[in-house]
């Protein structure tokens, strides 16, 4: 592959050299973790950054962690390390279920959750998972430090709440008190790696809660909150999940596009919710299939 | 019969070692030293239009770069089958992607970043994609010239049209057959069109040296033919075929992409500007995609008569096939899916009209199967549907009507002996055809759905095939030979028909990559054909090797040489039973005799091969006359599938594939050709697509969105059924079997999803969004 487009590249090998480039190159200046979009995009002459700022002699980065009831993940993670942690394994299983179907292993074992939402494309897998588990995100720039709660961060396709200058040191989850059951359900159009041309995301939690996210569906992956409401409380019957069924056309957009129709995603995203309640609350229960197996 | 010892064996593949260690080389992987140069492309933006102004200026300023080259550089035409396109387009632009310019520097990056500063300007024409509305009264015309250009005799372009070829077959008399039946079958049907997707992409290196000799190192599978078709469109610069050397080592897939000429004259043609530097042309994958071959697209107007009884009397069918703007390939699989497009059925009245039609696509052209699985998706779905119609088991529907040996084809030439009812048969058995059964799972439903396959070699009547075999010292041997193994493991069965009459072991057999300077001459890999043709050459050669044996043995030592035979690596004699003369000891050296002198010498056998029986003369009015097709193969696949009644995800359960090869010189690799095609017939079935821009713009030159299958979307169970009625001209009996495999997995697919649903879906591919929606919406047929 010959790059075309002509760069700097630096590898600082502090957080604190990082921040000082970001700040000198703002927003032409790209973090680099994992690649597997930057690097792309580059080459497609999509971007045209004038530094690329490799984080990964940055070991602080990389750190992933169960520490006081809450998850770090560092930038440089990746999905692949997610799905090897017995933490991840045993504490979010929805969000190690949903990282077993970002492409293929091959790009799992270079790609990060963090560069996931920093290039926040709307199919992003590892968005509703971070949405349900209710994950903030963490930014550096030379002025201080943010927290911003996930839901707050995608703020329209393949956009975020990032400022020029500001560099993601890591996502943080509070760790579930008491029992949960996932699901993470996504339509390819074959078994193959595929982007989600819908995904939900569910936690069924005790005291019949319901945390519902989408992706691929509207501008932003993001929660439902009417059908939420409507099911927080309740017993999942027939004729409840039939009732949210009738609420997925007000929480989803779904455009047409070369993978699908949005007529085939409204469909979907119905018959994927219901499915996916099941299952969740199934495995909450203990009575669901193993993780990583497809309702649909 | 004798018992074979290499022949029917499945013996590891000879290369296989090679390739899982990495040793194998491909193009991309040889050296050429400092003085290598990049080539890229300036690609047209245009689908259709006038090139008013290339300017190189900006571009030649650029340190790094050696030379930019347009297409005044090489006004000259190239076409295996017509000479339709130019090296690089001249005034007029036909697709988008077309190559209009050239930079070549030192570095790639130079290369690439120069390319975008050559400025390219166009006077657009109004462009037609569909075929279709290509052949609408008055069009625009994509080649106003069409008239004027050479072709081979069995092609018949309509000047002042953009139908590039129209092939005819007119059987017996279409009133009176359809009068006859008692039930018609009307559809049409649609297939989009594919990409190839080896995971190779084209590339080449072209060196001319100083001393006037021009190499092109190219991933391909046809060298001599690239040979003959860079020395024929060079030829205004001097060169000759004997300055044109090809270099072939291994390819990492062909399917038909690599066949012919594409990419691979820009490198021939670049070298001749930079001389003395080789010079390299790689495609990206987007690149493989836009200018390469594609497969063609189809729509299938078809029109079937039976009676009661269950006998085909009648068969109407009009395919209408989207070529792209050249065809000097893709118009041959017009002709040759065109020839039989009525399928493996005997049927007194047919009429059939096969259109190549340019467009302002990207080119197409061969891909496996070479129009039989487009067409025949048609066929098959029509066949099922005309059982149902008749109340008949579609099996024995087919049965009743398919070719038997001695059988008139339409063009009027027996077809060869088969086993189709053997195949379609075992397939039946192996699937369960017929019982319905159910699934576990109240949203799933299952489905049976069997379809016929058949094809013959495509090829002009004199397509040829040669080999030589040289001995070592130490009785080892190597096989020099043209063909190309594409995975398909070519090398290895030559080298198991060539142990199997020398008594060589495998191990100490090379089969060579092609050199066209060194290897022998062959037509190209492709029609299926290599096994039957060239290794009747390869086995001729080893036998012309064992005559010399055998010669100087009856030299040194007198012995009736009729007397003689060969036996683990030995000459022994039927006379005397201790005499047992190891090939090593002579077969460089010769043998001594009691005077001293020597009799023999190096031992190198030669063979050729083309058959001397086919004939392209037809009527051009009704495909009658002549033997265009050498002999067909036959075979039959079913599936049983899955379908998730809410999702529309279909899920293959069970496939058997049956194909009557003639005799398996390996078995394991036929196996392999069955589980490698079945897959890439699936997923032209239920996922792949091609899918297009208003402005003629591929919207998916990607994986991202063009998706092939993977290990996951594997079936359940896979059943390969080797079905052996031997080809009396075939080596050992052999026929080919590359491209059956695909041939019946779409209408397999869509029968069965009829079996499952009752929906009759007739467009490629049947996605899960396809039958969802359907299911939804109630139809119960889907365009």
């Amino acid at each position: 592959m010959a790059i075309a487009h002509e760069f700097e590249y630096f590898k600082p090998e502090s957080l604190k050299e990082a921040i000082n480039l970001a700040a000198k190159f703002g927003e032409k200046g790209r973090p680099l973790a994992g690649g597997t979009d930057l690097v792309v995009k580059i080459n497609d002459e999509i971007e045209f950054p004038d530094a690329v700022i490799d984080l990964k002699g940055i070991d602080e980065l990389k750190k992933l962690e169960l520490k006081d009831g809450k998850l770090f993940i560092g930038p440089l993670v990746t999905f692949t390390e997610l799905i090897n942690s017995p933490v991840v394994r045993d504490k979010f299983p929805l969000l190690r279920e949903a990282s077993g179907t970002v492409a293929s292993s091959g790009v799992r074992n270079r790609a990060t959750l963090v560069g996931n939402i920093c290039s926040a494309v709307p199919s992003l897998d590892s968005g509703t998972p971070l949405l349900v588990y209710q994950a903030e995100v963490l930014v550096k720039s030379k002025d201080g430090e943010r927290t911003i709660p996930i839901g707050e961060w995608f703020t329209g396709p393949k956009k975020n709440a990032l400022k020029p200058g500001e560099i993601v040191v890591g996502v943080t989850i509070d760790e579930i008190t008491g029992k949960q059951g996932g699901c993470y359900v996504k339509l390819g159009r074959y078994r193959g790696e595929d982007l989600a041309q819908v995904g939900i995301g569910i936690l069924s939690l005790e005291n019949n809660e319901y945390r519902i996210a989408f992706c691929a569906v509207g501008p932003v992956a993001a929660r439902a909150e009417k059908i939420e409401n409507l099911l927080n409380g309740k017993e999942l019957t027939d004729e409840i999940i039939g009732e949210a069924k009738k609420l997925v056309p007000e929480e989803i957009s779904p455009i047409d596009d070369i993978r699908a129709t949005g007529e085939y995603r409204m469909h979907m995203a119905e018959v994927m919710l219901v499915r996916g309640l099941k299952e969740a609350t199934a495995r909450l229960n203990g009575e669901g299939t193993e993780y990583g197996t497809s309702v649909i | 019969m004798e018992e074979l010892k290499f022949v029917g064996k499945s013996l590891p593949r000879i290369d296989s070692k090679e390739k899982l260690t990495g040793a194998a080389q491909y193009v991309d992987d040889l050296e050429f030293g400092p003085n290598l140069l990049y080539a890229e492309i300036v690609e047209s933006t245009e689908a259709f239009a006038r090139v008013t102004k290339v300017d190189t200026s900006e571009a030649e300023k650029i340190t790094g770069v050696v030379k930019v080259i347009t297409g005044k550089d090489f006004p000259y035409k190239f076409g295996l089958y017509m000479k339709d396109r130019f090296i690089l387009a001249q005034d007029v632009v036909r697709f988008v992607g077309e190559q209009v310019a050239a930079v070549i520097a030192r570095d790639p990056k130079i290369a690439r970043r120069a390319a975008k500063l050559v400025k390219v300007e166009y006077e657009p024409f109004t462009p037609v994609f569909d075929q279709m509305e290509a052949i609408k009264k008055d069009p625009i015309l994509i080649h106003p010239d069409l008239g004027e250009y050479p072709h081979v005799p069995w092609f018949y372009p309509k000047a002042g049209t953009n139908i590039a070829h129209w092939k005819k077959v007119r059987v017996g008399d279409m009133e009176k057959g359809f009068e006859e039946a008692d039930v018609i079958v009307e559809d049409t049907y649609f297939v989009p069109r594919y990409a190839h997707c080896c995971m190779e992409t084209h590339n080449a290196v072209g060196l001319l040296d100083y001393s006037g000799r021009l190499t092109v190192w190219s991933s391909s599978q046809s060298p001599h033919t690239q040979r003959n078709l860079f020395a024929e469109a060079l030829s205004p610069l001097g060169f000759t075929h004997k300055d044109v050397r090809v270099i072939t080592p291994y390819i990492g897939g062909g399917f038909g992409g690599k066949a012919g000429v594409t990419m691979e004259i820009l490198a021939a043609a670049f070298a001749t500007k930079v001389k003395g530097n080789p010079v390299k042309v790689r495609w990206t994958r987007a690149q493989e995609f836009y200018n390469t071959y594609m497969r063609q697209a189809v729509v299938s107007k078809l029109k079937l008569g039976a009676k009661k009884d269950g006998t085909i009397v009648a068969f109407e069918g009009t395919n209408y096939w989207d070529a792209g703007p050249y065809v000097e390939y893709g118009a041959n699989v017009v002709n040759a899916s065109g020839i039989s497009a009525a399928g493996p059925y005997r049927i007194p009245n047919v009429k059939i009209d096969s259109l190549c039609i340019y467009t302002n696509l990207p080119a197409a052209g061969p891909y496996r199967g070479f129009g039989y699985s487009e067409m025949m998706f048609g066929v098959e779905s029509q066949m099922e549907r005309m059982a149902k119609k008749l109340g008949m088991n579609s099996v024995e529907f087919r049965k009743k009507n398919a070719f038997k040996g001695g059988d008139i084809l339409v063009y009027g030439a027996p077809i060869n002996d088969n086993g189709y009812n053997e195949c379609i048969d075992k397939v039946a058995q192996a699937i369960d055809f017929g019982k319905k059964e159910v699934s576990d799972d109240p949203n799933k439903v299952i489905g049976k759905g069997i379809a016929a396959a058949w094809k013959g070699p495509a090829m002009p009547p004199n397509a040829s095939s040669a080999a030589f075999i040289k001995f070592s010292e130490d009785g080892s041997i190597n096989i020099l030979v043209s063909g190309i193994d594409m995975g398909q493991g070519y090398l290895t069965v030559m080298a198991q028909i060539a142990a199997e009459i020398l008594t060589v072991p495998l191990d100490k057999i090379r089969t060579e990559n092609p050199d066209t300077d060194r290897n022998p001459y062959e037509w190209q890999t492709v029609a299926s054909h290599v096994t039957w043709s060239c290794g009747n050459a390869v086995k001729r050669a080893a036998m012309n090797a064992r005559e010399q044996i055998f010669d100087t043995v009856h030299a040194a030592y007198l012995f009736d040489k009729s007397t003689l035979y060969l036996e683990d690596e030995c000459v022994k004699c039927t006379l005397k039973p201790d005499f047992a003369l190891p090939l090593k000891d002579f077969v460089i050296d010769g043998i001594m005799v009691k005077d001293g002198t020597f009799r023999g010498g190096p031992i190198m056998g030669k063979g050729m091969f083309m058959p001397e029986f086919s004939s392209t003369k037809g009527d051009p009015e009704t495909g009658i006359g002549g033997k265009p097709n050498v002999h067909y193969t036959v075979g039959a696949g079913g599936v049983v599938i899955e379908i998730d009644k809410e999702t529309g995800k279909v899920k293959v359960l069970k496939t058997a594939q049956a194909y009557d090869i003639g005799k398996a010189i390996n078995p394991s690799l036929v196996e392999g050709q069955v589980y490698g095609g079945f897959m890439q017939g699936l997923a032209t079935a239920l996922f792949e697509d091609m899918r297009f821009g208003e402005d003629g713009s591929i919207l998916n030159p990607n994986f991202t969105d063009y998706k092939i299958p993977t290990a996951l979307d594997i079936p359940d169970e896979m059943i390969p059924i080797i079905v052996e009625v031997p080809q009396n001209d075939g080596p050992y009996g052999a026929r080919g079997v590359g491209e059956h495999v695909m041939i019946p997995v779409m209408p397999s697919i869509a029968n069965a999803v009829e079996d499952a649903l009752g929906i009759r879906i007739k467009s490629m591919p049947i996605t899960a969004e396809k039958i969802a929606l359907a299911i939804k919406a109630g139809l119960k047929e889907v365009d």
